[in-house]
């Protein structure tokens, strides 16, 4: 899971460098469901009003994997756990990955918006 | 029992002349030569939101935003994306999307018959991506003309 706040989100596109790196931070939903993501990461990642969290994408660790061997050239992506005081789910994705990668990963994740009562004026 | 301090007044003190707050007119902030063309050069090729947005990553992204290792934003990779910004020409009737990156670089992102292109200006190189044609390559930061020439020529 990774958390897509407003500098990598302006209403319309998801930059890419949100998985370009270097040493991307994500978390792991085998620790923590994704309902409870919504909570960890408005505390650890958001800085209101300057930066706030937008939505969260989620992608497994073996499509990671896949995409980057499937990749021209092919790549090893990884997610080595690194747990932080304010997620023990927080894991790294080492290094850099190139744009090319990056796109892919955009695609085939799943996009999670917040829940309706975090957005205000939003109705169900 | 506690004792108060004294209220200050006005004149428990005197500062010496040259140590005087400025007066009213002398707080007016001065712009930087040329600032206004890159404000209009801003408008006219990212809009309102994209204007807004770099002004949002100028002033609140100090060192160590996000998780702590954020970066703010680069004087040079700035340079460069104005000077990108100057030479390019977007498709009609788009409006790029700019994007702060962790590394202090700014990140332009677009379309162009339905395939993403980008370029990120990142302190030190370029990164230039265009699906259509599968340029995914980086190039030193001095060389933005090249990258306009090549992603949106």
């Amino acid at each position: 899971m990774r958390a897509i706040c407003t500098d990598k989100w302006d209403g319309e596109r998801i930059s890419p460098s949100a998985f370009t790196g270097p040493d991307t931070s994500v978390s792991r939903l085998a620790v923590f469901p994704l309902e409870d993501h919504w909570e960890l990461f408005r505390r650890g990642v958001q800085r209101p009003p300057e930066r706030l969290l937008s939505l969260m994408v989620e992608i497994g660790v073996g499509k990671l994997a896949q995409l980057g061997q499937t990749h021209s050239p092919p790549a090893e992506i990884t997610v080595e756990a690194d747990a932080v005081e304010w997620n023990r789910a927080h894991a790294v994705m080492p290094g850099r990955r190139s744009r090319g990668i990056a796109n892919r990963i955009l695609g085939a994740a799943h996009r999670h918006l917040p829940p309706c009562e975090a957005v205000p004026g939003r109705t169900r | 029992m506690p004792v108060l301090a004294p209220a200050y007044t006005q004149c428990a003190y005197r500062l010496a002349e040259n140590l005087q707050p400025p007066s009213e007119p002398d707080r007016l902030a001065h712009a930087e030569p040329g600032s206004a063309a890159r404000e209009e050069l801003l408008l006219a090729k990212l809009g309102p939101r994209g204007w807004g947005r770099l002004h949002h990553f100028r002033r609140f992204y100090s060192p160590g935003w996000g998780e702590g290792r954020g970066r703010s934003l680069s004087p040079r990779a700035t340079e460069a994306f104005f000077s990108f910004l100057a030479a390019a020409r977007f498709p009609e009737g788009v409006q790029p999307s700019l994007f702060l990156t962790d590394e202090g670089g700014l990140e332009l992102a677009w379309e162009e018959n339905g395939e993403a292109v980008q370029v990120a200006f990142q302190p030190g190189r370029l990164e230039l991506y265009r699906k259509g044609d599968g340029t995914d390559r980086e190039l030193p930061l001095q060389r933005w003309d090249e990258a306009a020439q090549h992603l949106c020529p």
